[in-house]
């Protein structure tokens, strides 16, 4: 029998494919692994490394950079895994408002030590997370709604709470972690860009090689085969918002912390930012090709433009206008969507 | 039997206009001077903005896509005019509403190209809008500028017996309902509903997406032009504040996120809600704080009950 008594399809799935070109191969590189943005960051230290030459001469200055990086990827850390499972958490600026609340009154104004206002962050922000994912499935309520309403509630809460005194100092011991003058283990650098390297290894491990972290990949391509599949997606959802206000939580004690003091808009600019990290960093919607090393490489080329931006005497306002830009460029160059006709 | 139960479930906008008729009557019996004639150009003036980003947030979701640009877009129209537009001498009515909403309508579709041409994820597509529309309303406005006498003015009070905040709000839905006579608004739904059963009867999706943006991008000009009217001043910093409102306004009138479902009158009696429960709240002396407080909550238990008592299916769970 020759070839050509098959029908397309017998021979579609007998016949080997032909060998990937260069090309392809490349393509699926680049949308695998995040090299695009490993290449977009090192063009962009390149073009700071000339424009600001204070940077060879004094290596320290990079410090700088790496906290602003390090806090804006924690804030972004719990979206990353929202947004891998197919939602939105708006609610991110008000966890970041009650954690930076408390770390702001817990020692100063309630003589709260810094471990059980960590604890009580951990806590609250977690349980308000775990309803809005068990909500949020158990109703088949839009996430982003629903973070909406429980994000202006924290924050209408939080400012309640503090019931107008935004003078508090955070603790000694949270300050030494964040604040750029802080050292680690003798080396001039703030604990905190450890804390969220370290988290950043463990949050890698678990998505990429523990069973917990592919059940949820699966339960954001598909929720439904995900729970033919007998994954308890209910549990998924509850602990993935769990997480997300933990995190959100912590990022807000460590940015009361690293500023010296809060305000109520602390969370609004880490909320957008955060969001402008993710999908920088290439986490799109609901799909397998998302993790938190590609945030913190979102993290770290937002906050190198935002340096180049600010270096050349443009304003904050300018660097909005380059954030936009810049999501809008890289989101287009892997994040397509399907066509409606190739659905149909 | 037909139920009040069932009514609410056969119309969408039903709940939030029955909320809004329980919060008008805690506000009569709060100040009984409420609806006096005295007061009613002034608070439909504050109301209007918040009813028009509503509106502008809309036709978007309806589409099954988000715009949570429209917001930023409606503070961008407030800047351009006050900051540019007045102090340059382009701003006479003639030159500066066509000017103004012509802009928005381009902004809108700008962002629709984004999300059907380029096929980005709307939340992505309109985030990416957003940054760039507070970045050029910062840069317009840093600090609040005051806007000299101008016909906008007009809009904030009353022209004779008519409050002048009736017209933005009276043209906005003027073209809803021409548009629902036109078979744009039937094919809006259906892509929203099902985009693939849509495009197999023969809608162009695309061009229907598209224009779902650029009808939100006019109502959020025309959004900008109100809130014009009520501040008399350029205020670049109420971006995020009216990006989350006119969502929460829509949904609460009961607009489906995920599409096909709802329509500017639900969205209409949503923004009325926020907005009488924020004068209740005023009204009663309670904090500020407070006030963003009850916001929040109101938003979480109308969307929690929209999805359990009065959804028109059983809802079963994401399986």
């Amino acid at each position: 029998m020759n070839d050509a008594t098959y029908t397309d399809i017998t021979r579609s799935l007998t016949t080997p494919l032909p060998p990937p070109t260069v090309w392809a191969r490349i393509r699926r590189l680049a949308l695998e692994t995040p090299l695009i943005q490993v290449g977009i960051l090192l063009v962009l230290v390149a073009v700071m490394v000339t424009l600001i030459p204070a940077f060879i001469e004094r290596p320290i200055a990079a410090v700088s950079i790496l906290t602003l990086a390090a806090l804006l990827a924690l804030a972004a850390m719990g979206q990353t895994l929202v947004v891998i499972l197919g939602g939105l958490d708006l609610a991110i600026a008000g966890y970041i408002t009650f954690g930076a609340m408390i770390a702001g009154n817990a020692t100063s104004r309630l003589g709260w030590s810094a471990p059980f206002a960590f604890l009580v962050v951990v806590a609250v922000c977690g349980g308000v997370g775990a309803l809005v994912g068990w909500l949020c499935h158990r109703y088949r309520v839009e996430p982003l709604v629903m973070t909406l309403g429980i994000g202006t509630v924290l924050t209408g809460g939080s400012m309640f709470l503090a019931n107008g005194d935004y003078n508090g100092q955070p603790p000694q011991e949270l300050k030494a972690l964040a604040q750029l003058s802080g050292t680690t283990f003798g080396l001039p650098v703030p604990p905190v860009i450890f804390i969220v390297l370290a988290l950043g290894v463990g949050l890698w491990v678990f998505l990429a090689k523990t069973p917990a972290g592919r059940r949820l990949y699966a339960t954001g391509v598909n929720p439904r085969a995900a729970a033919l599949t007998r994954i308890r997606t209910s549990v998924v959802w509850t602990l993935v918002f769990a997480a997300s206000g933990v995190f959100a939580g912590i990022a807000g004690m460590f940015l009361a912390a690293f500023g010296s003091g809060w305000s109520i808009s602390i969370g609004d600019p880490y909320l957008f930012s955060g969001l402008a990290a993710v999908l920088v960093g290439g986490t799109t919607f609901g799909s397998v090709r998302g993790g938190f090393t590609r945030t913190a490489l979102g993290a770290l080329i937002l906050t190198v433009l935002s340096t180049i931006i600010i270096s050349q005497g443009l304003s904050e306002a300018q660097t909005r206008i380059v954030y936009g830009l810049i999501i809008l460029a890289v989101v287009s160059l892997y994040g397509r969507e399907r066509r409606v006709r190739d659905r149909f | 039997m037909k139920t009040p139960i069932t009514f609410l479930r056969q119309h969408s906008w039903a709940f939030a206009a029955a909320l809004a008729a329980v919060l008008m009557a805690i506000n009569l019996a709060v100040s009984p001077s409420f609806l006096s004639p005295d007061r009613l150009p002034t608070t439909l003036a504050t109301l209007a903005p918040f009813v028009l980003v509503g509106f502008a947030s809309t036709p978007a979701i309806l589409s099954g896509g988000i715009d949570v640009s429209v917001g930023p877009l409606a503070t961008f129209i407030n800047c351009f005019f006050v900051a540019v537009l007045l102090p340059n001498g382009l701003g006479d009515w003639y030159a500066a509403i066509p000017l103004l909403l012509l802009m928005s309508a381009a902004i809108g579709t700008a962002t629709g190209i984004l999300v059907t041409v380029v096929r980005l994820h709307p939340v992505v597509a309109s985030t990416g809008v957003l940054f760039v529309l507070i970045g050029l309303s910062i840069t317009i406005s840093k600090v609040p500028v005051s806007a000299p006498t101008n016909w906008s003015e007009g809009l904030a009070k009353a022209f004779g017996w008519l409050p002048g905040a009736i017209i933005p709000i009276g043209i906005a839905t003027l073209a809803w309902i021409v548009l629902k006579r036109t078979a744009f608004v039937s094919n809006l739904l259906a892509t929203g509903e099902s985009d693939i059963s849509a495009y197999g009867s023969g809608v162009n999706v695309t061009a229907v997406r598209t224009l779902a943006y650029t009808l939100g991008g006019l109502f959020a000009g025309v959004a900008g032009v109100a809130l014009s009217a009520l501040l008399q001043s350029s205020q670049s910093s109420l971006a995020y504040t009216y990006a989350l409102l006119g969502l929460a306004a829509a949904v609460l009138g009961g607009t489906a996120l995920g599409g096909g479902k709802g329509g500017l009158l639900g969205t209409f009696f949503g923004a009325l809600v926020l907005y009488l429960l924020q004068q209740m709240l005023t009204a009663l002396g309670v904090q500020s704080s407070l006030v963003q407080f009850a916001f929040g909550l109101v938003l979480v238990i109308g969307v929690l009950l929209g999805a359990t008592l009065l959804a028109s299916r059983p809802t079963r769970s994401r399986a």
